[in-house]
């Protein structure tokens, strides 16, 4: 049995640089507006011009990073592809509603509802590499991408020596940010993404991205980091609730809240949220370096996949970069990452990260 | 006929999606599916479509598709035979 997962590679577009092979935040990129777009790199260099052409942006960023976090790994093609989503192809989900009421439900095209469907990444992955392995996919709002997890874990147990492509991707499109900007989720003045982590108001910034992990339960020789542990928490009632789950997770898992040297919240801007990561910050981890990394991919669904993608950058190179210090570091060396995110308040989830 | 043919071509582009190609890049008896144009089934499909929603003309008999659909010129044959004046 397997008690914990190697990561062989790792995967990202996300809105910094993270498909141009740059280093991780070399160059930062800033934004002034509540929606934070990913940067798209040239798809082409992964897919072919035939099949591009049916792909919505979400499809692309999710096949880009499988095929990044694939490249690292130095494999072809995994054992199994588990994706998590909240709100998949939203996009092409839109051109066929779109279609149905304009058109009276008469003369429906078929590509736009093919592509619509939530697995549609996953499965596109899987038809491109001719992957005929276990293909699941999480929609599970703000646990998509820890269910994904979950189930990677869950499979590796099984099968220890499997090569998992294990991701979380989520896009915005024009009508969900009108939608969810009435609900007033978003900041709508004076947005600067460099100081939005000490904002005093409510509402943070909206945000899209794919992350994929090639996961294993064996180390190779490639692995970089590993998953420890993952455990998430739905609605807790008060700040009690939130503060005794985290003691559990360290205790479960025999780990002193002095081993941790980083804690990386998902804060994000909105000040209400954020005294969430406060309480956990000052009550258990008052000797950790805090690092955020949400003012830089945005907010949404499935963050925590570039919360986990950032971890590993981190413990890639054994320092905070300073563009996701909130505070001062405190570590000189980066050898334990503890990741604490919340969505909306009602999904929270804790995922431990070692270098190996 | 040769302002048919180029109605259609851009429609195909349209419709599609055919990002990388201009209607000069598409012959009039070039074929559209396999080694031609490389279109595929599900393209078929979306050319069914096209012919429903701009021409409003129904293919009766689907064995029929091949021909009709073997290039822009069948396409166009068809449709000014087929089209209620």
């Amino acid at each position: 049995m397997i008690n914990k997962m190697y990561i062989r590679g790792t995967g990202c577009v996300s809105p910094q640089q993270t498909a141009d092979g740059s280093g991780f935040l070399e160059e930062v990129r800033t934004y002034q507006t509540s929606r934070l777009p990913v940067i798209d790199p040239d798809y082409k260099q992964w897919i072919d011009i035939k099949l591009i052409r049916r792909m919505s942006r979400v499809i692309k960023m999710g096949v880009a990073a499988s095929q990044l976090s694939l490249q690292e790994a130095g494999i072809q093609s995994p054992t199994a592809i588990i994706t998590g989503t909240a709100y998949g192809c939203l996009a092409d989900t839109g051109v066929f509603l779109n279609k149905m009421v304009a058109q009276e439900e008469q003369m429906l095209t078929p590509t736009a509802f093919i592509q619509s469907t939530h697995n549609t990444v996953a499965g596109q992955i899987a038809l491109m590499l001719s992957c005929h392995g276990y293909n699941n996919t999480f929609v599970h709002r703000g646990f998509s991408f820890e269910n994904a997890l979950l189930d990677t874990m869950l499979t590796l147990q099984e099968n220890p020596t499997a090569q998992i492509l294990t991701g979380g991707v989520d896009e915005i499109t024009d009508q969900s940010h009108a939608i969810l900007e009435r609900f007033g989720l978003y900041k709508s003045s004076n947005i600067d993404t460099t100081n939005i982590l000490h904002s005093e108001t409510k509402g943070t910034i909206n945000g899209e991205g794919a992350a994929f992990f090639v996961l294993s339960g064996e180390k190779g020789d490639n692995a970089v980091a590993t998953i420890d542990a993952m455990a998430t928490l739905y609605k807790p009632t008060d700040v009690y609730e939130r503060m005794n789950f985290c003691a559990d997770f360290l205790s479960k898992n025999n780990i002193e809240p002095t081993a941790v040297d980083v804690i990386l919240t998902g804060r994000n801007g909105d000040f209400s949220s954020d005294l969430s990561y406060d309480h956990i910050e000052s009550s258990y981890f008052p000797g950790a370096t805090i690092a955020c990394f949400k003012h830089l991919c945005g907010e949404y669904p499935t963050a925590s996949s570039f919360g986990v993608y950032a971890a590993v950058q981190m413990l890639k190179a054994g320092e905070v970069p300073p563009a996701m210090l909130f505070g001062e570091a405190k570590h000189k060396q980066v050898k334990k990452v503890l990741l604490y995110n919340h969505h909306n308040n009602t999904h929270h989830s804790f995922i431990l990260l070692s270098v190996c | 006929m040769e302002k048919l043919m180029q109605d259609l071509k851009e429609q195909i582009i349209k419709q599609l999606n055919l990002q990388e190609l201009t209607p000069a890049d598409i012959g009039d008896d070039q074929s559209l599916f396999k080694d031609g144009l490389g279109l595929d089934s599900i393209d078929a499909l979306e050319l069914i479509v096209l012919l429903q929603q701009n021409y409003n003309i129904r293919i009766a008999n689907p064995e029929d598709g091949p021909k009709i659909f073997a290039s822009v010129r069948t396409m166009a044959e068809f449709i000014t035979a087929n089209q209620k004046s």
